[in-house]
């Protein structure tokens, strides 16, 4: 069965390309348009995987991961990060929220597949 | 200020004050008692309220145009990107379809290892293009948060115009030194707060200056 992965990012265009990128690879991918689209998605399947942009509005990225750390089902799920955002000031408070990992964008879909393989297999 | 003689400021002062005085009143009407009566503060601290009134009003009409170009620009990449995209997607998709065809024909057909490399190559080349296109569709994502920052830059700016206007408004009609003073003293404050407050939700999320693939780190 395929994994599955929950993509949550405001900008729709975005979205389609990581949509592209991941099923192409053979994933399972649920859109979310923001952190609280994300955070309800969430709470009606355990994904495999969470990709989340930062800035977003209604609910940041940061809030978003700290909101799913705080739950059961997702204490241990694989949480990246896709987002503009590139200061070591943003990543240690990622990191501090629960983020593994953090890609800035744009992304490169090779290399998108490449890092998820290796998180979730 | 080049005002320096009686004759040149009775001379300025009388086409102020007309002109104030005209939407209310006959201006015909005013006494050479009067006019003479008005001396250079006065005269500054009337220039000083319409420079500043017209400075607010005028700088508001060209931010409101900015704002406009900005959202129609915003809307503008996002259709394109939008169209864009599901062209992109529906030539690859043509494309893989194309290929599993050739796959299939490669298959049963005596084609020489020589064209199943080429076509090998061929593919892998069009694997490369995507991933390329695919990280450069990805404009309209950065380019919308710097245009948004931008119209919040501009809304802060009109802001920052409002309290000149303000201000301005609150000095007496005729106000003098200390007036002026004071006026100048309060607007150099609401510039400051105003400026201070834009700054802090003005936080820059994007300081990409290409589209190469970003970096990647693992925690």
């Amino acid at each position: 069965m395929a994994k599955s992965i929950l993509a949550v990012d405001d900008s729709g265009s975005l979205r389609q390309m990581v949509v592209f990128s991941l099923r192409a690879a053979g994933y399972q991918v649920t859109e979310a348009v923001d952190g609280q689209d994300g955070l309800d998605k969430a709470k009606t399947q355990v994904f495999d995987l969470v990709l989340t942009d930062q800035n977003m509005p209604r609910m940041d990225g940061l809030t978003l991961i700290r909101s799913l750390r705080g739950t059961e089902n997702y204490q241990r799920v694989p949480i990246l990060m896709l987002t503009t955002e590139s200061s070591d000031e943003m990543k240690a408070k990622g990191k501090a929220a629960g983020a593994n990992g953090w890609l800035v964008k744009p992304f490169d879909p090779q290399r998108l597949t490449e890092v998820v393989k290796k998180v979730i297999g | 200020m080049d005002v320096s003689t009686e004759a040149e400021v009775k001379q300025k002062a009388t086409g102020i004050v007309a002109k104030e005085l005209s939407s209310c009143q006959d201006v015909d009407g005013i006494d050479d008692g009067i006019i003479l009566m008005i001396n250079k503060e006065k005269l500054l601290s009337l220039q000083l309220k319409r420079l500043l009134s017209s400075l607010s009003d005028h700088g508001t009409l060209h931010l409101t145009e900015v704002e406009t170009d900005l959202v129609q620009t915003g809307f503008l990449l996002n259709e394109a990107i939008e169209k864009l995209s599901t062209s992109f997607m529906a030539i690859h998709e043509a494309v893989c379809a194309q290929q599993a065809i050739v796959d299939a024909l490669l298959e049963h057909s005596a084609s020489s290892p020589d064209t199943a490399e080429k076509l090998k190559a061929a593919q892998a080349e069009v694997g490369l293009r995507v991933n390329s296109a695919v990280t450069g569709l990805q404009f309209q994502d950065m380019t919308s948060q710097l245009i948004g920052r931008t119209v919040r830059r501009v809304n802060g700016l009109r802001d920052v115009l409002a309290a000149v206007n303000v201000s301005s408004a609150d000095m007496a009609h005729e106000g003098d030194t200390k007036d002026m003073a004071a006026l100048l003293n309060d607007l150099n404050k609401a510039l400051d707060e105003q400026s201070a407050k834009l700054e802090s939700v003005l936080w820059k999320a994007v300081s990409q200056t290409h589209m190469e693939s970003g970096d990647i780190e693992l925690f």
